[in-house]
């Protein structure tokens, strides 16, 4: 397979973008990235493009990418993969371009979620993840699925809920200095652990909020990979990893499968190992999600990820920060935008232009678990092609 | 003539302040699968070819309840049920007129209970001595649901009730009297009658159930101005379940859409959801909840047979739901449970006790409840009971002739 190059990364902020539509958000990360190539691009060199969202407003989703961003003469394929979405869509492309068929693909993630009322949208949501006759009636809310894991996790491993705290007040720190994020602010582990419970454990500061955005990446084979950069950043990895659809079926609820399942399939083929990992922006929609998420990926040994907290391992500054963006706890998480977004958090770090910079990022590692826990994809981008 | 072979009378742990009520997931066919279990499980293997269920409070007025009334309690979809809207007359007259292997159901909303009546070969005799209906509709209920009251409850005592025990011209005066007040119960009977915790249809049944007197009781039921007075000439065999009470805990109810019902998913998941079955691989014998065409162990996709799943099981994990959900009561809590002996793990809603008074470790048993409501649509199958409230329930009386 040829090397595939990320030479191009933009996106919009991640807000409630009540002015915004998906027809405005979607060109406009498009525009970004595009403003972004180090050496310009000219639109008519995209030769495909994969657009990754979750849940479509205003319609037929390829269309409107096509539509929106002047891209009608090419072929577009949407992706829809539940949170694991924007990183699929990276690994599609990936594979196009390695595989010879396209010198030049679009990657674009999107969702605008905030379009209709919470309450209209809340079962239409929920609809989508949850087996209609057996756990949907029973009002298993997003939360909820990922609260009967970490439930477990707390009964097991030595990790409580403060150390669930520290993991919300590390990103909420992290996304001060993005202007990208959608919580800006500080909060401490005495907020944390007072703030209204949405789903036990889950108090509302350990919840990502609902937000709307768009993110883009420019995708090309090495042999063309001048034209646009001297400093490309190198697709080295990518996995994707399912499991049994409900929770009913899963063995061992302290640990996600697909994630294990994605992260070996996305380090064996950049051949690396977890240690050789500078930055990761790991899926944090719940804060005890990024606890397991550390085991699952090899950060931590099982039932250690509180360890790296307490000691500041994941923090910038740390052995290895992890969402320097803020992650989905506070830069957002628009779900289709947010594997995209999380590459072009990497993108910047690997070169050195990141608004919260982690010094000396040479391999980045991108992750997201979704579906509700039934899907993960990994992506590795590193500074150099091997 | 027939014959009480035994009786079951179930009581919810909910009260409102002032009487027992229904907890949020049951109703009168959840009350109803309960009692008929419990008279069931006190009979052991009688057959059951014919259900009578008596409530004013059938969940549906047209679309059935009789399935998943059968479903619950386990009988065979061949089994014929009739549902009746009724009183304590109703069902004393159901119970009268029954034929050896039916089972006559009734339950209450308000207060809140259920009773179920095994008619067989063995069990005392009960036979009608006198039967009066008369008009006096002092609280009415057409099909809008609406409950209007004519408020003279003298009007009803004197022109009503007695009257029509008059025209009974009993040689005797009953010993226990379902469908009136206590006070009022005190004034027709001889002697101090049980004091019966509920006055609907099902209160016919705790009536037949109260009969200590070795010699038989005279049984009046009262509806309004219509009375049925029946003998029963010993003790019947009888089994309850009482828990203690309960304020029904507070819920928040936030307005929206209904969850949505596939009614062809939910007719695929009907017979191991209400009846709590399994699929058996034809194969290998893996159990698989909910069933599926592709064995989870063996791969085969040769078929499975439905088989019964223990109901009883240890949370494995579990939580409570605090947030506002549109069209559910909060705060719930969901667990996921171990069941005992299978290699199966069920998700379930917690019933019984308090949102949040469970934890990982817990012991208890999966009962029969109303999981929601979608669009008009009860949506029946089971929920997790802690143990502590299991032997809150097994405060049993239990009488035998
Ligand atoms: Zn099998």
């Amino acid at each position: 397979m040829r090397r595939v190059a990320v030479v191009g990364a933009g996106m919009t902020p991640f807000r409630e973008h009540f002015g915004l539509g998906i027809k405005d958000l979607v060109p406009m990360a498009v525009s970004e990235m595009a403003a972004h190539v180090d050496k310009g691009l000219d639109r008519s060199d995209i030769e495909a493009a994969w657009f990754g969202e979750l849940s479509t407003t205003d319609g037929f989703p390829s269309g409107i990418l096509a539509d929106t961003c002047g891209l009608l003469d090419i072929p577009v394929t949407r992706v829809e993969n539940a949170c694991a979405t924007g990183n699929d869509a990276v690994r599609n492309a990936t594979y196009a371009v390695g595989s010879g068929a396209v010198d030049v693909a679009l990657v674009v993630g999107a969702d605008k979620v905030r379009e209709s009322s919470t309450r209209t949208t809340f079962w239409e949501w929920a609809g989508m993840t949850r087996d209609s006759a057996w756990d949907y009636p029973l009002g298993l809310i997003a939360p909820a699925n990922f609260a009967l894991h970490v439930a477990r996790y707390l009964h097991e491993s030595p990790a409580t809920r403060e150390h669930m705290a520290m993991v919300a007040v590390k990103n909420h720190r992290h996304a001060l200095p993005n202007p990208k994020a959608q919580l800006r602010f500080e909060i401490t582990i005495e907020q944390v652990l007072a703030a209204p419970t949405v789903v036990e454990p889950f108090g509302l500061l350990d919840c990502t909020p609902q937000s709307d955005g768009a993110a883009a990446l420019l995708l090309v084979a090495e042999d063309v990979v001048d034209r646009y950069t001297d400093r490309p950043v190198w697709v080295r990895g990518v996995g994707l990893g399912l499991d049994r659809v409900m929770h009913q079926h899963k063995r061992d609820m302290t640990s996600f499968p697909p994630t294990v399942k994605a992260a070996r399939a996305a380090y064996a083929m950049a051949g690396i190992g977890p240690s050789d990992i500078d930055v990761a922006e790991v899926h944090d929609c719940f804060s005890g999600v990024e606890m397991i998420s550390y085991e699952d990926l090899g950060f931590a040994e099982r039932f250690g990820a509180h360890k790296l907290l307490e000691a500041g391992e994941t923090s910038i500054g740390g052995r290895l920060p992890v969402n320097p963006s803020g992650g989905l706890k506070a830069k957002g998480h628009p779900p289709g935008a947010t594997g995209v977004a999380q590459c072009v958090e990497l993108f910047e770090q690997l070169r050195g232009e990141a608004a919260n910079q982690v010094d000396n990022a040479r391999m980045g590692l991108a992750h997201n678990v979704g579906g509700p826990t039934a899907v993960s994809a990994v992506t590795v981008l590193g500074i150099g092609k091997d | 003539m027939s014959r009480l072979t035994a009786i079951g009378t179930v009581l919810p742990g909910w009260s409102d302040g002032k009487r027992r009520v229904v907890g949020l997931d049951e109703d009168a066919v959840t009350l109803g699968v309960a009692a008929a279990r419990v008279v069931l499980e006190k009979a052991g293997t009688v057959p059951v070819d014919r259900v009578v269920f008596v409530s004013h409070d059938l969940p549906l007025l047209e679309g059935g309840n009789a399935a998943p009334l059968l479903a619950g309690i386990g009988l065979d979809e061949s089994v014929v049920v009739v549902e009746q809207v009724g009183g304590a007359p109703a069902v004393l007259d159901a119970v009268a007129g029954a034929l050896p292997g039916t089972l006559v159901i009734a339950a209450d909303l308000l207060p809140a209970g259920a009773g179920a009546v095994l008619v067989g070969e063995t069990g005392p005799e009960l036979s009608v001595e006198g039967r009066v209906v008369r008009s006096m509709p002092t609280q009415s209920r057409a099909a809008d649901g609406i409950v209007r009251e004519y408020d003279d409850p003298r009007l009803l005592w004197e022109q009503g009730v007695r009257r029509s025990i008059e025209q009974l011209e009993l040689t005797e005066r009953p010993t226990v009297v379902a469908g009136l007040a206590a006070k009022q119960a005190r004034q027709v009977c001889s002697g101090t009658p049980p004091e019966l915790p509920v006055i609907g249809g099902a209160a016919a049944v705790f009536a037949l159930a109260a009969i200590a007197d070795p010699g038989g009781a005279l049984v009046l039921a009262v509806e309004q101005a219509n009375i049925t007075a029946a003998r029963v000439d010993g003790v019947p065999t009888v089994a309850s379940v009482a828990p203690e009470v309960r304020p029904l805990p507070r819920t928040r109810t936030t307005p929206g859409p209904d969850i949505a019902i596939s009614l062809a998913a939910y007719d695929r998941a009907f017979e191991p959801k209400l009846r709590w079955e399994a699929g058996s691989c034809d194969a290998c014998g893996t159990l698989a909840l909910p069933p599926r065409l592709r064995c989870l162990e063996c791969g085969s996709e040769e078929g499975w047979s439905l088989v019964p799943l223990p109901r009883t099981g240890e949370v494995y994990t579990g939580v409570t739901v605090h947030v506002p959900v549109p069209g559910l009561p909060t705060p719930y809590s969901l667990v996921i449970v171990q069941l005992d002996d299978v290699d199966v793990r069920a998700l379930v809603k917690v019933t019984g006790v308090e949102a949040g008074a469970m934890q990982i470790g817990d012991r208890g048993t999966l009962v029969f409840r109303r999981i929601s409501t979608r669009t008009g649509i009860p949506d029946y199958g089971y929920a997790f009971l802690p143990e502590a409230d299991v032997e809150a329930a097994q405060h049993r009386e239990e009488a035998s002739a």
